[in-house]
């Protein structure tokens, strides 16, 4: 089947009920995309799915055929990143950073829906994201800094 | 590294006395036991000064620093690569930072292991990574004078550069590597004063962020190494339980199954895919032996602790004053019970671990907290001995004590053994939460005693709990004695472990920030009865502070309202003799506005606690609505001695809270018929975003040594909410998780 991963269209064969997210990380060896908890719960396993965060860990690989997936390689680059990443190195968001591939992908489906969102908007976005090491405060600082960037132009 | 030598037990004298080598350019070897592993991170050059066993130089001015303690993120990359840049005189963003190898020289001085715990990363660091900076910058400095053949002060190390005095010459320090390298060690090199920092206390980016934010970090469950296959475990669901017999047939028609395999604790299938294995794993029949625990539930042994602490008074681990005398002459006695539940740790990146293992030698790739540790764990299940295993530290998604206990480590080796072939073992979430080696169950019994003028005159602490190096010795042992034969392991495990020349090590786990109570009491006593049920405990943030302070901190308040005192006041009445606790919650409490009256509605609490060197105290402010707990603010004051980075303090005062809040309203590891019943984030919750309140954190300034930072902002969150849940209900609760409504 097809799938397109951060604009690249590629052919895989897997069990059409294997989770998106091992497609993602042992197939295409985008490793960014991390594992979490398997059920949906954590957030980790965040990728857009035509712009719209889905937890890929419990998404079967046959549901997204012929679809545009965006994983954290997609966001931004070293040279070129986002302005949430940005926001995040700005703002020593990550500790161990394992779940941050995850937060960053819901956070840039919120602020590329509401590009000014308030403490509110934030928490309802982001709290399926779980953070073990708590760096909830820094997340949502950084979203609003970035949102301001963004609207400073 | 073009000269390996392998050498047992080198010291660090022999370590900084650079040797000049025959091999290729100007390299320069050092003795670098285990060094196999070295140059991992492609960084390792041939052209290349080793200044030390933590510094490299090369003739294009890299620096290199071999970082010697995990990062899991409480910041070590940044906070020990800034030591190094300090004295060497470089921006600590341009030194690039590789894992260490398992060597002795990388052992933590405080434990005689390679181990990443306690909170004494930068402690037991800062001055032996600042020794290795200066060192090198002193030859680099001595080589230049050489060079311009004028005396040692005309030259001034800066940037990355020496400097002549007078004039505007300089030379680069991989300019001048090579000739570095023939400068005698300095016996004892002189390290800057506090006043002449330019990075430490200043320095506020994180350095290992960049990989974070793009998802290129690389964390022990992304290895992947040429042939691996996946490979799950079935574990008994009783903890302790072993299989009895299994039925593998269909398992083994599976699509992409390779084999499976009976290991020491459980059915191992391996695959080609992650999610074969997984399918495969549902087809497998198993037929266990539970062993003891199979009966186990919480409540029977809560009530096995009730009846120890009736049993066995307890050894006394601290006495002052007699408090049978405050007892006889009290006018009033106070006593109650507290108790906590065990505790998963919930990594956010489960246990995982890549192992290669062929007849000469194994090779692992681990997220691991102690990878001398993993060589013992790898040695027990193959025929290979510890000095065969390379252990390659990766990134690490979270630890908390966790990856101290080398279980999964071994479990792949065990797995890799019989399967012939590189594999990457993954636990699923729920195998994380229900086979976790977790934060003890503890019971606490107190008594006080008031004389007539309401003064406290004895203090009863009796603890109910085991002793978590009973259960850590099993490997650590043997890693202080790498070579020893591997009969000898569970001898050596019997014995104890080997702590700064103490054979047995006093085991404070139980009893730490309980046996210190600072508060000034005439009568005090405190008792550890010692209990073990049988299910696997170990290390979790904070350790037993995390309990202890939650006991001793509610129970001060409890007399403080018994006495009719206000709780601030009342601590600081009786911690007149321990003046940093007495800053710590002075300043907690202006920067609270603990004197202020808060909005209707809104309730605080308040609590203070050493632990590892630093001390902590926290306000919290919560209001109650039905039953429901929100925490809408806390204020922390945190003394951790000199600060090397102010905003990784900040971030693990916030981290460490927040963790603290997780376990204070939610976290419960309950068991029934031998069984975790908790199994994922459904049923263990984190904190979320939208429970977390406002966190203030304030740093006093101090030019004492650094102290702890990573654990000590978890202990005083739990009492301090405890506290304020009294204040603002009337209703002490003194077990955790804190629930106003069951």
């Amino acid at each position: 089947m097809k799938i397109a991963v951060n604009d690249v269209e590629r052919l895989i064969e897997f069990e059409p009920d294997t989770p998106l997210l091992w497609v993602i990380r042992d197939e295409l060896k985008l490793k960014g995309t991390k594992f979490g908890c398997g059920k949906g719960l954590c957030g980790a396993c965040t990728v857009h799915l035509n712009g719209t965060p889905i937890r890929s860990c419990i998404t079967p690989v046959s549901a997204v055929e012929g679809q545009n997936i965006t994983t954290i390689e997609g966001i931004g680059s070293e040279e070129s990143p986002h302005p949430l990443q940005d926001s995040w190195v700005e703002l020593n968001v990550p500790q161990c950073g394992y779940c941050q591939s995850g937060q960053l992908m819901s956070a840039s489906a919120l602020i590329a829906d509401n590009p000014k969102p308030t403490d509110a908007d934030i928490d309802n976005a982001m709290s399926g994201n779980a953070c073990r090491c708590g760096t909830y405060p820094r997340i949502k600082a950084a979203i609003h800094h970035a949102a301001d960037n963004i609207n400073k132009g | 590294m073009t000269n390996q030598t392998s050498k047992i037990n080198v010291s660090r004298r022999q370590f900084l006395k650079a040797s000049a080598t025959a091999t290729g350019g100007f390299s320069l070897g050092v003795f670098l036991p285990g060094c196999a592993t070295f140059g991992d991170s492609g960084v390792s050059e041939d052209h290349t000064w080793t200044a030390n066993a933590w510094l490299e130089i090369t003739d294009t001015s890299k620096v290199i620093f071999t970082l010697d303690r995990i990062e899991m993120g409480q910041g070590t990359t940044t906070g020990l690569t800034t030591l190094l840049a300090e004295e060497l005189d470089v921006e600590p963003r341009t030194i690039l930072v590789k894992y260490a190898p398992v060597a002795n020289v990388y052992r933590n001085p405080d434990y005689g292991l390679q181990m990443t715990g306690g909170s004494n990363s930068l402690s037991s660091s800062w001055v032996q990574i600042r020794e290795a900076g200066a060192s090198a910058r002193e030859m680099l400095v001595a080589a230049a004078a050489e060079v311009y053949n004028v005396p040692l002060d005309q030259c001034q190390a800066k940037n990355g550069k020496v400097i002549l005095r007078d004039g505007d010459k300089q030379l680069s320090y991989g300019e001048l590597a090579l000739l570095a390298a023939s400068q005698s060690v300095p016996a004892k090199p002189k390290l800057k004063p506090a006043s002449e920092f330019r990075f430490i206390g200043k320095q506020n980016k994180r350095l290992d962020i960049s990989g974070k934010v793009n998802g290129s970090t690389a964390y022990g469950i992304d290895t992947e190494i040429e042939g691996m296959a996946y490979a799950v475990v079935s574990r008994c669901p009783v903890l302790g339980g072993k299989v009895k017999q299994f039925d593998a047939s269909q398992a083994l028609q599976a699509k992409g199954v390779i084999g499976v395999f009976e290991i020491y604790n459980g059915i191992a299938i391996v695959a080609e895919q992650y999610w074969q294995a997984r399918k495969a794993q549902n087809m497998l029949e198993i037929e266990w032996d539970e062993g003891a625990l199979a009966t186990l539930s919480s409540d029977d042994m809560f009530n096995t602790f009730k009846q120890a602490a009736i049993d066995d008074e307890g050894k006394q681990v601290r006495e002052e004053g007699d408090f049978n005398d405050a007892i006889d002459t009290a006018s009033r006695v106070i006593e109650v019970e507290y108790q906590t539940p065990f505790l998963a740790h919930a990594t956010l990146e489960p246990m995982n671990c890549v192992v290669e293992v062929s007849e000469e030698k194994a090779q692992v790739w681990a997220p691991t907290q102690a990878p001398d540790l993993a060589r013992i764990a790898v040695a027990r299940v193959t025929d290979l001995s510890p000095s065969d295993v390379d252990v390659h530290v990766t990134a690490i998604g979270g630890g908390f004590g966790r990856r101290l206990t080398q279980d999964f480590i071994e479990e792949a080796a065990a797995v890799a053994y019989q399967a012939k072939r590189p594999i990457k073992l993954m636990w699923s979430r729920e195998e994380d939460t229900q086979h976790d080696w977790y934060r003890p169950a503890t019971y606490h019994k107190f008594k006080a005693t008031l004389n007539e003028a309401s003064e406290v005159t004895g203090w009863d602490h009796q603890i109910v709990a085991p002793n978590l190096l009973d259960w850590y010795v099993r490997d650590a042992a043997p890693a202080q004695y790498p070579w020893s034969p591997k009969f000898m392991y569970g001898m050596l495990g019997s014995i104890g472990l080997a702590m700064q020349g103490i054979a047995v090590p006093k085991d404070e786990t139980a009893i730490e920030g309980a046996v210190t109570v600072p508060y000034s009491i005439p009568n005090l006593q405190v008792r550890h009865t010692h209990a073990d049920i049988g299910v696997p405990v170990s290390f979790w943030r904070s350790v037993g502070h995390s309990q202890n302070a939650f006991y001793v901190e509610s129970f001060i308040d409890e007399l403080a309202h018994e006495t009719s005192a206000d709780p601030y006041q009342f601590r600081r009445s009786l911690l007149q003799d321990h003046p940093h606790h007495l800053n710590v919650l002075e300043l907690v409490a202006e920067k609270a506005g603990w004197n202020t009256p808060l909005p209707k509605g809104l309730f605080r609490g308040i609590a203070v606690h050493k632990s590892f060197k630093s001390y902590a105290a926290q306000v919290v402010e919560l209001s109650v609505n039905n039953g429901a707990i929100k925490v809408h603010r806390v204020v922390c004051a945190i003394d951790c001695g000199t600060v090397v980075n102010p905003d990784i303090v900040k971030a693990q005062m916030e981290g460490g809270i927040i963790f603290a809040l997780t376990a204070a309203l939610h976290g419960e590891i309950s068991v029934k018929n031998g069984r975790v019943e908790q199994s994922n984030f459904d049923d263990y919750a984190l904190l979320r975003m939208n429970e977390t309140p406002v966190i203030e954190v304030h740093i006093v300034d101090s030019d004492e040594s650094p102290t702890g930072v990573g654990e000590p902002g978890v202990p005083p969150l739990a009492p301090a909410l405890a506290n304020a849940l009294f204040a603002a209900t009337g209703k002490r609760l003194r077990s955790l998780p804190l629930r106003l409504v069951s």
